[in-house]
């Protein structure tokens, strides 16, 4: 079919949205580029000059032991997305395409965690983890120090329980981009239920479980609002630093622009590699 | 008969596990509307229990509603997340569609940009954007519409990133096989994405929508940038003014966490029910 | 259908842009308008005072105030710096006077007092001079200080009474003050409420002052070993032994300053050390102010318990943007002015220091115990020095601040510490 060997309708598809990245990411991103090689102390702040060397931020990087812990976490944090998040969501997802009743119901109750903000989330989860009183204390029956026992465990679960609901709607949606027919037509071949979601659901959703792949490990990269909150610089001992919360740190708390500029591009760079190695083992499945 | 049996047992399983999570994530909504009618003195030592009798009070409302316009910032806040999720939904759909369909030497390079756009921090990024706003005069001018319009712009092309990677998945599992028919009907492309992609992934669109528009809500830095009077303020800036401080009131934060959600559910509510199925290859001819 | 969403929706988006557009364009004719900005803003106390006060402003001279005011947070500071750098800064500002105002007085943006009042003779008379304090960048004077904090030891009685020990007070010593906290320890009881890992500045302060004296106490260390660096890792030290001994609260190197605040509240912890804005947090936070009092943190060595740390941290400041703009010089003054007048300032200031040359007058049987004790305290220090950590920045300070779980712990050494900040001071000069 030759529908799409004129190319000059693509430059009209493409332009209006790149333009405004250009305009408004690319161009002030670059920016960021060279700022992490100038002397910048506050965000807003002009620069005092270049670094000497100018590569240096790059070299801190390479040395700075909380970036190392960041990077540990948030592979740790990638696994526990991807498993987490993605994996609860493909059920969930599956699970509501497959019951005729209710399933309004469960797609608007499991957005709520994302709707509400993560300092208030922040809130309840501190007040749940509590050691003096919190829920959980209350339950096993005498205080425990939970976030400093287990702190990557406390900080990881309410991050993985707020986006389910996320990949959720995602999926669902995905889902139902999947015309009736084909399943009716499976029925009346006599395909279980089992079957239908092995052979007309998944290969179907495949696309869009790659795609949440993508987000989810580019979200893990990125990630710093409710681990901010519940664990402030790095708290404790900064153990439980993500290069999310390492680069609002550099920026807002302990600011050094144009050492988080440079983090903020070793993020992306990060982001851009893992994706491409997602979408290379989604890739290679036919079916 | 004992088919029908499993099938039902298989059902009761299914709605076990439906519920567990729900109750997982009613809960803590729940928690917070409980507890906005909370005495902000209870909250901390008291946060679990319901509020009923002494521990009832709506006071962190009458606070809320007294001290600030509420009406006006919801006005705001819905001006600003509707524009950016209608103009995000149509740019977005677009570029998806030729990313998908149209084949170019670089096409993984734009792909890979794409990423890079979605990784960006907003605060790498804004500075730049606030000095050349400043310069066209759209930002710190003092005007309200122009205010809101500082906000949409970056705040359109911070979504267009997520939406493209989001609609390329949907547009990729498209059957070409429905474009080539109307490509033989005498449809250019154009008229194809918008009569046959477009209501095809309608569901795809409303669930970019509902979270472009979810984001650009909760957006807190870039308001707190660019809506500097209190006319312009948008609701999530406004209500930061009634919740942020040294030793938080929980009590008050509940309320606001209360008002901020009310409108996004009901935008969501609105806009899930185009989630639907039904959508089937014979009902794109029509 | 969905088409028909779609359009109402952009119709009504459309339409409700249009309103405001042809509000805002009806400006105040004769008057000026004068872009201010603040951190009067959320729920910080005597933000309804500055509304009201601004209004009766306008409507007294019939100018305008754009007000532009924010809660003083991270993304805050970043736009007060970024609105200077663009060009975009308002005219006039009432804001932090130490590192945070670097930026914008290292470009000369804003005018100095000595400057005004070759114009403007009288500005800030009613002030003493000595008092107002100088920018850190060149030693000159540009904010007019409205009122300021102190640093105090908040303590909860009853948790005293019940451990059976008396409250500190001018004459404790250090020694002292660390027996009552071991028998308020024996008695089942938190003695010190505090969060190393998010707020251990108070702390901090204290513990080196009573290692230094009000003379010496804001003086940076250049070497770990001089004068400062020795006082400085002397009160690291004290502070590693309140830990060890158990006396500070058992989640201190993971829980908020929130949490470990209610268990004070709760009658868990003994002592809580805090500045004079936490008064309102206690008044808020429970339905018995007589419970609490505030008293004077124990003093070693050279530091008699009654010197206390206290300061004027913010100020008044015109831009020169605005100066330069004859129709807005006067009205910039004119605005200042109605904040910084004693009465004013008395209003707004209440138990917190002022810079004012007669004093804040104050009713006193207004007044809650809580807040009489305060002034008590206040009446009776013998010296006051600023806090040491305002002469540093947020990222020097940090491997002190940010690390105080792990210096404690014992995983990064006290010197380290003190090293780490020497460094990042040594880089910020180059």
């Amino acid at each position: 079919m030759n529908i799409y060997k004129n190319k000059k309708p693509a430059f009209f598809f493409l332009i209006p949205a790149f333009l405004f990245m250009i305009v408004f990411l690319y161009y002030p991103f670059l920016q960021n580029i060279l700022n992490s090689f100038m002397k910048i102390k506050n965000l807003g702040g002009a620069a005092k000059g270049l670094n000497d060397p100018v590569y240096k931020n790059y070299l801190m990087l390479l040395q700075d032991e909380n970036v190392r812990m960041a990077l540990k976490n948030t592979c740790i944090m990638i696994v526990v997305t991807l498993i987490g998040q993605v994996g609860i969501a493909i059920i969930l997802a599956m699970l509501v395409d497959n019951i005729k009743r209710g399933a309004k119901f469960f797609r608007i109750v499991y957005f709520f965690p994302i709707v509400i903000s993560a300092t208030a989330l922040g809130v309840l989860f501190n007040l749940i983890f509590q050691f003096d009183g919190g829920m959980l204390s209350q339950l096993v029956g005498h205080n425990v120090n939970w976030k400093e026992l287990h702190p990557l465990t406390v900080m990881m679960t309410p991050v993985t329980w707020q986006y389910v609901g996320f990949y959720f709607i995602i999926l669902v949606t995905g889902l139902n981009n999947i015309p009736d027919e084909l399943y009716e037509s499976a029925s009346i071949d006599g395909a279980t239920r089992w079957q239908r979601v092995r052979f007309i659901s998944w290969p179907l959703l495949h696309n869009v479980v790659c795609t949440c792949s993508v987000l989810a490990v580019t979200g893990a990269l990125k990630v710093f609002d409710l681990p901010w909150v519940m664990f402030p610089n790095g708290a404790p001992l900064g153990k439980t630093w993500l290069t999310g919360t390492y680069m609002y740190y550099k920026t807002m708390q302990s600011p050094d622009i144009d050492y988080s500029s440079a983090i903020a591009l070793v993020i992306v760079i990060l982001g851009v590699l893992l994706s491409k190695v997602v979408n290379a083992i989604f890739k290679e499945r036919d079916y | 008969m004992k088919k029908k049996k499993a099938a039902s047992v298989n059902t009761g399983i299914i709605y076990a596990i439906l519920a567990v999570w729900a109750l997982t994530t009613i809960y803590p909504i729940g928690w917070v509307i409980m507890n906005s009618f909370k005495d902000k003195k209870k909250i901390m030592s008291d946060s679990f229990s319901i509020p009923l009798g002494k521990l009832f009070t709506t006071s962190n409302y009458t606070e809320a509603f007294e001290k600030v316009n509420m009406l006006s910032a919801y006005k705001n806040s819905i001006i600003i997340s509707g524009c950016v999720a209608l103009v995000v939904i149509l740019f977005a759909g677009m570029a998806s569609y030729a990313l998908v369909r149209y084949k170019f030497k670089f096409n993984s390079a734009l792909y890979n940009l794409v990423i890079a756009a979605m990784m960006f921090p907003v605060f790498s990024t804004i500075i730049p954007v606030f000095r050349m706003e400043y310069q066209w005069g759209i930002a710190g001018s003092g005007k309200v519409s122009l205010a809101l319009l500082s906000v949409i712009l970056p705040q359109i092309a911070g979504n267009l990133a997520f939406a493209i990677v989001v609609l390329t998945g949907y547009i990729k599992s498209l059957p070409v096989e429905l474009e080539e028919a109307a490509f033989m009907e005498g449809c250019n492309a154009y008229q194809i994405f918008f009569k046959v992609i477009m209501p095809l992934t309608k569901p795809s669109f409303a669930t970019v929508g509902i979270f472009s528009f979810l984001w650009s809500y909760n957006d807190l830095f870039t308001q707190q940038f660019f809506l500097r009077n209190k006319e312009e303020w948008a609701i999530t800036r406004l209500l930061l003014e009634i919740s942020s401080k040294e030793g938080t009131n929980y009590g008050l934060m509940a309320a606001v966490v209360t008002l901020v959600v009310v409108p996004l559910l009901i935008v969501y509510i609105c806009l899930q029910k185009y989630i639907i199925k039904g959508m089937t290859a014979g009902a794109v001819k029509g | 259908m969905k088409k028909k969403v779609l359009s109402a929706l952009l119709c009504g988006a459309m339409a409700a842009t249009m309103i405001p557009m042809g509000a805002t364009s009806v400006m105040a004719d004769d008057g000026v308008s004068l872009n201010v900005t603040t951190t009067f803003a959320g729920t910080e106390s005597n933000v309804q005072e500055y509304q009201d006060a601004v209004k009766a402003w306008e409507e007294e001279t019939g100018n305008k105030v754009e007000d532009s005011s924010g809660s003083a947070d991270e993304t805050f500071k970043a736009r007060v710096i970024s609105d200077f750098e663009t060009g975009a800064e308002p005219d006039v500002l009432f804001y932090f006077n130490g590192n945070d105002s670097n930026p914008f007085v290292e470009a000369g943006k804003v005018m100095s007092i000595d400057e005004i009042r070759e114009v403007y003779p009288d500005y800030a008379s009613n002030m003493n001079d000595d008092k107002i304090p100088a920018s850190p960048v060149d030693g000159v004077k540009y904010a007019v200080p409205f009122y300021g904090y102190w640093e105090g030891l908040y303590v909860n009685k009853a948790v005293l009474e019940e451990a059976g020990v008396e409250i500190p007070g001018a004459e404790t010593t250090w020694d002292q003050f660390l027996e009552t906290c071991q028998k308020i320890k024996d008695a089942g009881f938190t003695p010190i409420a505090a969060s190393l890992a998010k707020e251990p500045h108070y702390w901090f302060e204290y513990a080196i002052y009573n290692h230094d004296s009000f003379t010496t106490h804001t003086t940076l260390p250049t070497a770990i070993d001089d004068e400062a660096g020795k006082a400085w890792l002397a009160g690291m030290e004290d502070i590693k032994e309140l830990y060890e001994k158990g006396f500070l609260s058992e989640n201190t190197n993971s829980a908020t300053a929130d949490e470990v605040f209610q268990s004070f509240l709760e009658n868990k912890s003994a002592f809580y050390v805090d500045g004079s804005w936490k008064m309102g947090g206690i008044k808020e936070g429970t339905d018995d102010v007589d419970n609490f009092t505030v008293t004077y943190v124990p003093g070693n060595g050279d530091r008699k318990s009654t010197d206390i740390i206290a300061g004027l941290s913010s100020g008044w400041y015109i831009s020169k943007k605005c100066w330069e703009d004859e129709s807005k010089r006067d009205v910039a003054i004119d605005f200042i002015n109605y904040f910084i007048n004693d009465e004013r300032v008395s209003e707004f200031a209440g138990t917190a220091t002022t810079a004012l040359t007669n004093g804040v007058t104050i009713d006193e049987s207004s007044l809650t115990n809580l807040e009489k004790d305060a002034l008590a305290m206040l009446k009776d220090s013998t010296a006051v020095t600023g806090a040491a950590q305002d002469l540093l920045t947020q990222d020097e300070r940090s491997p002190i601040f940010d690390n105080m779980p792990q210096i404690v712990e014992g995983q990064t050494s006290t010197e380290d510490a003190l090293q780490g900040v020497l460094d990042a001071v040594e880089e910020n000069k180059e």
